[in-house]
């Protein structure tokens, strides 16, 4: 019972780190190496927030507010000249994300940060006493999933993008402004990012790394995701289990690089992954 | 020139030499150490205090009338790192000893280049204990007396009998848990679990949900310091773990930014900033006084560092000169007493060392719970 | 011609460069610190590792961060075998021998997985994130093996005082530096420029790219090990983050900022970054950090050749290949293995089917094509002409039914195996190498034929005479020293046909080879095409929709429509067909 919990809660939290990854990737096609960057600017929002007296809950929009403005920045003066050399877009943002982690370094030090909790204690499920915050995830998990369901599905912005993922150049023929849903989707994919950042606080240290640690892990589900969010959630079910069991019944040594190795073979032996699920 | 000229001649040029050795032949100390990188929290309280003690010696009329200066290198936390800070510490700066608290990492990249160097070196961390050398001398604790106070606490005072041990998959981690398990089972308490997490892990998940299951009364956990360290309480709190709780790696700095998620572990340590003696508060208003709004708070790597430099002093003047053979047979004899009490590097090159045993209050402070005197560092290094 | 002159200029520079290296290896150590010493030991040994970095990702086009994990591999070998085996000049000798073979043979199993069949080329970056993290983890755990975190110390290395490692890395670098050099202007240089530029083309001119990538990782893993074992001994201890995967990004920063794709830049670009960090980082460790990613993102984005080649631009010419030795001379070597002619049909196809899904797109054809004959395949738009063409050359492609080359079943067969059957193809959008001059095309097309060497620069270039004569004929045999991206679309229609013919192919497969031509160029197309197969006996299948060059130079007409055959006649059948005119006048309902 406990390991289906955390199986669940495990793959809610991969959802949520790399949801924002796949949205860049599934529109742009591009891997934005500056993820890891984006996570620990939500931390040091929450940071910010919580620094100045206010409620830790409000650091979630202030995150988003934040990720997104910067997203647009970057877009505009890094990623826009690199859509044709994807190999270089991966460098490029590798290089945002080493500059922006010495300004956060320069800004707020290098120690560990304090932030409160955002919610503490455990809840009664199923007679185990388990994490209230990490269930607390997974409701998290299904709010940006459903948000973006809804975003695709729903709006004119949505259709847009959906249309530049299935044939950019036909898009452009039919008047898409595409530069706008590129702009747009990669200010979304960071404010998203950076508020996964703040979700993440309860759970891990905040320092200038503190992103790091999570880039390969959800690049790799990328990967295997493709361009649907539907697959990211089935990856991070499949591959966060895994790595739960791996960590449960063989060792946490293991289960540290479970999913960066799984996924590595599955996309050997099925380039596209789960896209076609 | 008859004799007398030429003595007095002799004795103005010496004399001039001497005044020229004050102003431009200082005894220099070298510290390589992790401005950026995982120490970069913890290497700028390590450099005030030995900013400190050079003040303060200088201020005493330095060491054999010569001055000291500090030389301080980035060894980006590791290997490859330390070997550039050392190499640019021993053969271009050309310091007459190495002092500092560094990753072990570190620490063993840089020895070699101190072999080739003859350069004498006063390790000042805690760390996993035998490392080994005749250039190398230390000053913080290993296993043998930090895990002791915590173990025999939890199992007098606390009766706990079943432990479950926690840790980064790294040489302190693992060193830290082999020796606690073996201590432990000496003491006739039992070892339900042993589990470590890679050192760049976030996800303690599956431990804490074994650790919940195995039915353990008591929790002694070494991680890497910092994040994984802050990453596992919070974790561990999340998923509503009250044990007693022994944390081996962590400071009271870190504990500080953990805030009320700290509060109640137990750690032992040879220096808190709570200990009450002359001392201490001297060193503690000396450093407030020095650093005011930049102080770091002083800890049990800033200390050890402290007295290092101290140390050191004491063994140029026991040996006349700064020569590293002569330096490094003298260290083994000096005694200093500091902040932490007294301290001598005499067995082994290691110190027999104060041990105390705090608990982090709910304001991130520590209270001493229990003190154990001259705790013994055992077999380190039997062949020095 | 002024360009002349300037090879010897650049000749002349580079002779400098090796008599610098060779002094300040020899006499470095009289007036460099101890301190230098030591960190430029250091710092030539990673730009060892950068020349190979920039071999895999500058020339042959892989971005990879793994070349950390085998260069720690191979430090790794070194240290455990004189830590746990004792110091021997026969154990020193087995420390060497295994820190190479260790990481060849797993750059083997990782070019495999890298570049084996059914890869995708961003799935290399992959695993090459993937091997550093899983050795780095394997360090960590392998306790007093490894010696975890705190790495591996205290061992005894070479006898080599500090000048002796300068001297030793020094020459070793120049060695790998000097062999880089040599090789990537070889002719065998120029097939990873032309993987690079153009994979496909690669394999349908019968070069198997993934078995020179995997033979490329397997060498430079070897080559990093070699590294790996300079570095344990020089450093004289083995940590786990020299195997890491930030190390492994460090090394391509190095690379992109000395300048990817040259074998200077990253030499001088690794000495220098690592030289000055090791003096700087001191005193600003996180602003020289935040300096260095700033210049790194603004390099990638402006300069994506990095500082050598801004340089290249400031010199002119300064792709020392070009023009380098004058205008290539031209021996013309005709073996005409056409007039073999085999005596079962060239081609056979059985009852073949293809689908997607449920959509059929081709069904029961049934086709077989003699030496000599011209057959055109015409159809409306969608009838299935250029996937029957992509049947026919890659036997990889699920289908039902059969197609044979001269008897052999090409079932399973990749391209690059059908191309040794005797079947080259043409596409229909132009696919050349746009880095490589006219006359490099061509030698690629001769590479699978005749080995390329390692480390000459062939000056001649030997052709099929059909092939020299199509050069004359487009005039193109007087911009053999011309850069392919400076080509007319024509021209490089007319080339790329060139390069299938010097693959003297027995069949040819064209796909719309004259579309967005001039009519000259037309005729000109035609007249070859006609020569190839009425006077040397070469076979030809030709997609096209243009019906009057078809009527002119046919021998035979297969016309398909939605997938099946419908036709297959003389010039006059089809012509006069009423189906064909029902096809074509009613096509646009379907």
């Amino acid at each position: 019972m406990t390991i289906l919990l955390d199986v669940i809660t495990t793959a809610a939290i991969l959802f949520v780190v790399a949801a924002g990854l796949l949205a860049i990737f599934g529109v742009l096609k591009i891997i934005n190496f500056a993820h890891g960057a984006w996570l620990t600017v939500g931390g040091y929002c929450a940071v910010a927030t919580t620094g100045m007296g206010l409620n830790p809950w409000l650091a979630l929009p202030v995150a988003f507010v934040v990720g997104s403005a910067l997203g647009g920045i970057t877009e505009v003066l890094v990623v826009r000249p690199l859509y044709r050399r994807p190999l270089d877009a991966i460098l490029a943002t590798w290089g945002l994300g080493i500059v922006v982690g010495q300004l956060i370094t320069l800004w707020f030090g290098r120690d560990v940060q304090f932030t409160p909790n955002l919610l503490s204690g455990t809840i009664n499920v199923f007679g185990l006493d388990y994490s209230f915050y990490r269930l607390f995830m997974v409701l998290a998990a299904l709010v940006v999933g459903l948000g973006f369901a809804v975003l695709l599905e729903g709006t004119r912005l949505g259709l847009s993008a959906r249309a530049v993922i299935m044939n950019e150049t036909l898009a452009r023929a039919l008047g898409i402004d595409t530069a706008k849903v590129r702009l747009t989707t990669f200010m979304i994919g960071t404010g998203l990012t950076a508020l996964a950042g703040v979700l993440l606080t309860p759970l891990t240290s905040v320092d200038p790394d503190m992103g790091l640690a999570w880039l390969i892990g959800a690049f790799m589900l990328v990967m295997v995701a493709g361009s649907s969010f539907g697959a990211l959630a089935v990856a991070c079910l499949v591959f966060g289990g895994a790595q739960t069991l791996v960590s449960t019944f063989v060792s946490p040594v293991l289960g540290g690089i479970t999913v960066a190795v799984l996924c590595a073979l599955v996309l050997r032996i099925s380039p596209k992954g789960f896209a076609r699920a | 020139m008859d004799r007398t000229t030429r003595k007095l001649l002799f004795a103005m040029a010496g004399g001039l030499l001497a005044t020229a050795a004050w102003a431009e032949d200082p005894i220099k100390i070298g510290i390589p150490v992790g401005l950026s990188g995982a120490n970069s929290v913890v290497a700028p309280s390590v450099v005030q205090s030995a900013e400190l003690a050079v003040e303060e010696i200088n201020a005493a009329g330095g060491v054999l009338g010569r001055k000291l200066q500090l030389e301080i290198a980035d060894d980006a936390s590791g290997a490859a790192g330390a070997q550039k800070a050392f190499d640019s510490l021993v053969f271009q700066k050309e310091v007459n000893a190495i002092i500092t608290m560094e990753t072990s990492a570190a620490r063993n990249a840089g020895l070699p280049i101190v072999a080739k160097g003859e350069v004498p070196f006063i390790y000042t961390s805690f760390y996993e204990g035998r490392s080994c050398s005749p250039d190398l001398y230390v000053n913080g604790w290993v296993p043998e007396q930090q895990v002791p106070p915590v173990v025999d606490y939890f199992v007098k005072k606390e009766g706990a009998k079943k432990f479950f041990l926690v840790g980064s998959d790294y040489a302190f981690g693992r060193g830290m848990l082999e020796f606690a398990r073996t201590y432990l089972e000496k003491a006739g308490a039992q070892v339900v679990g042993e589990e470590y997490l890679p050192i760049e892990g976030t996800d303690w998940t599956a431990i804490i949900s074994k650790l919940k299951s195995s039915g353990a009364d008591a929790l002694i956990t070494s991680t890497a310091g910092g994040a994984p360290n802050v990453t596992l309480t919070k974790q561990l709190r999340g998923a509503g773990i009250k044990l007693p709780y022994g944390n081996l790696a962590v400071d009271e700095g870190t504990a500080k930014s953990m805030g009320p998620d700290a509060a109640g572990i137990y750690i032992a340590a040879s220096y808190v900033t709570s200990i009450d003696s002359p001392a201490n508060k001297k060193f503690l208003e000396a450093m407030q006084k020095k650093f005011s709004g930049e102080l770091r708070t002083p800890n049990d790597l800033s200390v050890p560092q402290y007295e290092g430099i101290y140390l050191y002093k004491a063994a140029v003047e026991k040996a006349g000169s700064t020569d590293a053979s002569a330096v490094l047979s003298a260290l083994g004899e000096v005694s200093v007493a500091g902040p932490r009490g007294t301290v001598s590097m005499n067995k082994q090159h290691h110190a027999p060392l104060t041990m105390y045993l705090g608990q982090v209050q709910e304001d991130g402070s520590v209270k001493v719970v229990e003190t154990f005197p001259d705790v013994d560092p055992g077999t380190q290094c039997p062949n020095l | 011609m002024p360009e002349s002159r300037l090879p010897n200029i650049r000749v002349w520079l580079l002779g400098a460069l090796v008599v610098a290296s060779l002094f300040m290896i020899a006499f470095g150590p009289a007036f460099l610190d101890r301190f230098a010493l030591n960190v430029l030991s250091r710092s030539m040994i990673y730009a060892m590792l950068a020349v190979t970095v920039d071999l895999l990702w500058g020339y042959a086009g892989v971005l990879t961060f793994g070349q950390a994990a085998f260069f720690g591999i191979g430090a790794y070998a070194t240290a455990m075998v004189l830590t746990h085996l004792g110091s021997s000049p026969e154990l020193m000798l087995l420390a060497f021998v295994l820190a190479i073979l260790v990481p060849l043979v797993l750059g083997v199993v990782v070019g495999w997985l890298s570049f084996g069949y059914g890869a995708t080329p961003l799935y290399a970056t992959v695993i090459s994130l993937v091997l550093p993290i899983v050795v780095t983890q394997v360090a960590f755990s392998g306790g007093q093996w490894t010696g975890s975190s705190s790495g591996l110390v205290g061992y005894a290395t070479l006898p080599l005082s500090l000048a002796g490692y300068f001297r030793l890395t020094g020459i070793c670098l120049l060695a790998v530096a000097a062999a880089a050099w040599i090789f990537v202007r070889s002719d065998a240089g120029k097939v990873l420029v032309a993987i690079r530029d153009n994979e496909a083309r690669c394999a349908y001119l019968g070069l198997n790219a993934s078995r020179i990538k995997i033979a490329l990782t397997a060498v430079l893993a070897g080559v990093t090990g070699l590294a790996g074992f300079l570095f344990a001994n020089a450093s004289g201890v083995v940590a786990p983050e020299n195997t890491g995967f930030v190390f492994g990004t460090e090394l391509v920063i190095w690379t992109a900022l000395g300048g990817r794709g040259t074998i200077l830049g990253p030499v001088l670009g690794t000495i220098g970054i690592d030289y000055l960090s090791a003096s700087l980082s001191g005193q600003l460790p996180f602003l020289w950090k935040l300096i260095v990613g700033a210049l790194f993102v603004a390099m990638i984005i402006l300069l994506p050749n990095g500082l050598a080649g801004l340089v290249g631009k400031i010199l002119p010419r300064s792709k020392g290949s070009r023009g380098e030795g004058g205008p290539l001379r031209q021996a013309q070597v005709m073996q005409a293995p056409q007039d073999v002619v085999d005596k079962p049909p060239l081609l056979t196809i059985h009852d073949l089917g293809k689908s997607y899904g449920s959509l059929n797109v081709l069904q029961g054809i049934n086709l077989t094509v003699q030496p000599g004959e011209l057959v055109s395949l015409v159809g409306p738009n969608g009838a299935g002409k250029t996937t029957l063409m992509r049947c026919l050359s890659d036997g990889t492609e699920s289908i039902s039914g059969s197609v044979s080359v001269r008897g052999a079943n090409i079932a399973g067969l990749a391209p690059d195996a059908i191309v040794a059957l005797g079947v080259g193809r043409k596409f229909q959008v132009a696919s050349v190498f746009d880095s490589l001059t006219v006359a490099e095309c061509l030698r690629m097309a001769r590479a699978a034929r005749y080995r390329p060497s390692l480390v000459h620069s062939s000056q001649e270039l030997d052709l099929p005479s059909a092939a020299v004569e199509i050069l004359k004929l487009t005039a193109l045999d007087g911009m053999l020293d011309r850069p392919v991206s400076a080509l007319s679309h024509g021209l490089k229609q007319s080339l790329e046909l060139t390069m299938v013919v010097a693959l003297e192919p027995q069949l040819i497969l064209l796909d719309e080879p004259t579309a967005g031509l001039t009519k000259t160029e037309r005729m000109t197309i035609g007249t070859i095409l006609k020569k190839l197969t009425g006077e040397l006996g070469l076979a030809a299948i030709l997609v096209e929709h243009d019906l009057d060059f078809v009527r002119e130079i046919s021998s035979r007409i297969v016309v398909l429509h939605q997938g099946q055959l419908v036709l297959d006649g003389t010039v006059q059948d089809v012509v006069n067909s009423e189906l064909v005119k029902a096809i074509y006048s009613g096509g646009a309902h379907d």
